[in-house]
């Protein structure tokens, strides 16, 4: 057997301390098999953009453990994060720079030699549609053209993991039916995806295995045809296992 | 694994681009400034000064207006590439990529570098043209200048990270680092003054970088150099290994 391509064994993040104590993430395990279109699903606030940034390094867990392709996150961190690559939800970048300088920078960041890494730009600045902005100010792209740039930042070193916090949020219908092609084209090429979203017609549509997260726990998981039974939708799914978890705390 | 080369140069790169993105900001102004300096003090009052330690006033002078603009430099260019990186958020781009905490360090502190060493460049062609400029021990020149603006630049990496605003970003420079600088002895002598404030000039290691700097380029020493140096090294192994230890823990950068 392989090794999984994400594991996370009884993650747990807490943020401040004393009275100001919150408990983002409670006490999570998730595997996410080589090859997975994983979908991470949950309201605002339940705790998946924490579990992506204890992914990627941004934050630091509480305690538990993860592996992204058997390397862990904390212990051999240098090593792990040269597998992941990161879309984020927020737009975490110099406004001043150009989509061509940020994928130069963040290739650079990973190491990839210049000549490597400016046939990678080229190649996903072409893939993504900007020729034109290619030298555009970051500030000055529409909102659909940011995600593009981000999305190429992210993939520039061509990670075995990609994660995409909202990656079609703000973007108009069209593009985001390209994206999906594009997100599902590489899927199919071998990538390991973890993708969340608020529309859940897009996990649907693109995602095999899901999960969702509620307060930071996990309350369900699954592969699409699980959640799907019974001729209901994921958003169908996704509410009643949702307003269930809700109405069990009160 | 091995050393991030790539991603350190690249780091340095940005900060080049990031430079001459502000040109008027990062380094015409320090010029002007120098050149302001080496004008008033060297040309306009420096004349009437007769000779001092075997140089003009000008040149005894210049070595400290060097310092001056080498500290401000530093400083500046590494509190506010990260204070704006956590800002923006841009820090996220260097807390997923493969550097270690050290090689953060290096980058931020090199990239600070990298901008004071072009700062020291241009001054040190204004100081030609005033025939200010002479350097009778450039290795040793190199590694103060070096050394000066690692130590203000880790400095100005704890002001970003600890900074909550804009106006605590310039507190330290105004407070702490001006005032320090200007009674280091850039100006003047230690000689010129009387004997109390001599004293309290001595315990200010503002006056170590001055006079090193100066030793370096007109060959004339007021201080224990053996000190200094020890002040040097201690400052830039002791500012090290605290930011080390800060990137490691995130401080303010990792939630």
């Amino acid at each position: 057997m392989s090794t999984p391509m994400l594991e996370i064994k009884n993650l747990r993040k807490v943020y401040g301390s004393g009275k100001d104590q919150k408990v983002a993430v409670d006490n999570i395990s998730l595997t996410v098999e080589r090859g997975a279109f994983f979908g991470l699903l949950g309201p605002n606030g339940a705790g998946k953009s924490t579990t992506i940034h204890c992914i990627t390094g941004i934050a630091q867990p509480t305690s538990g453990q993860i592996l992204v392709d058997g390397v862990d996150v904390v212990k051999d961190y240098k090593n792990a994060r040269t597998k992941v690559g990161l879309s984020p939800q927020e737009f975490n970048v110099d406004i001043f720079a150009t989509p061509e300088q940020l994928m130069d920078f963040m290739g650079g960041y990973y190491a990839i030699p210049h000549d490597e890494r400016w046939k990678r730009i080229d190649d996903l600045i072409k893939r993504f549609d900007l020729e034109e902005h290619r030298t555009v100010k970051f500030q000055k792209l529409s909102g659909g053209l940011k995600r593009r740039a981000m999305l190429g930042r992210a993939l520039v070193h061509t990670p075995d993991l990609l994660i995409l916090d909202e990656p079609t949020a703000g973007v108009d219908v069209e593009q985001r039916r390209d994206l999906w092609a594009y997100l599902k084209e590489m899927n199919e090429g071998g990538k390991t995806i973890i993708l969340t979203s608020h529309y859940l017609e897009e996990i649907q549509y693109l995602c095999n295995e899901i999960a969702i997260i509620n307060h930071g726990k996990i309350v369900a998981q699954g592969t699409k045809e699980e959640f799907m039974k019974d001729g209901k939708t994921v958003e169908e799914r996704y509410l009643e296992i949702t307003r269930a978890d809700n109405e069990g705390k009160k | 694994m091995h050393t991030n080369w790539v991603g350190l140069y690249t780091m340095f790169r940005r900060e080049v681009q990031r430079t001459m993105r502000v040109v008027v900001q990062t380094l015409l102004a320090p010029v002007i400034s120098a050149a302001l300096y080496l004008f008033i003090f060297g040309t306009v009052i420096g004349t009437k000064i007769e000779d001092f330690a075997g140089v003009p006033y000008i040149s005894f002078v210049f070595p400290g207006i060097l310092m001056l603009s080498i500290v401000n430099a530093s400083f500046a260019s590494a509190s506010s590439n990260l204070y704006f990186m956590r800002f923006t958020r841009g820090i996220e781009e260097m807390l997923i990529a493969p550097f270690s905490y050290f090689e953060m360090l290096v980058g931020f502190v090199g990239s600070a570098v990298v901008r004071s060493l072009m700062v020291a460049f241009l001054i040190l062609a204004v100081g030609i043209l005033f025939g200010a400029v002479s350097l009778v021990n450039p290795l040793a020149f190199v590694f103060y200048i070096a050394a000066i603006s690692a130590i203000f630049a880790m400095l100005g990496i704890i002001v970003a990270l600890w900074a909550e605003g804009f106006e605590q970003l310039t507190v330290i420079n105004t407070f702490v680092i001006t005032p320090l600088t200007y009674l280091g002895g850039v100006f003047y002598s230690v000689t010129f003054l009387p004997p109390l404030a001599a004293t309290i000039t001595y315990l200010n290691p503002f006056f170590y970088f001055a006079d090193g700097v100066r030793s370096s380029m007109i060959g004339y020493s007021e201080a224990n150099t053996f000190a200094g140096l020890c002040i040097i090294f201690a400052l830039v192994l002791g500012l090290g290994g605290l930011l080390t230890h800060l990137f490691k823990i995130g401080w303010k950068i990792r939630s």
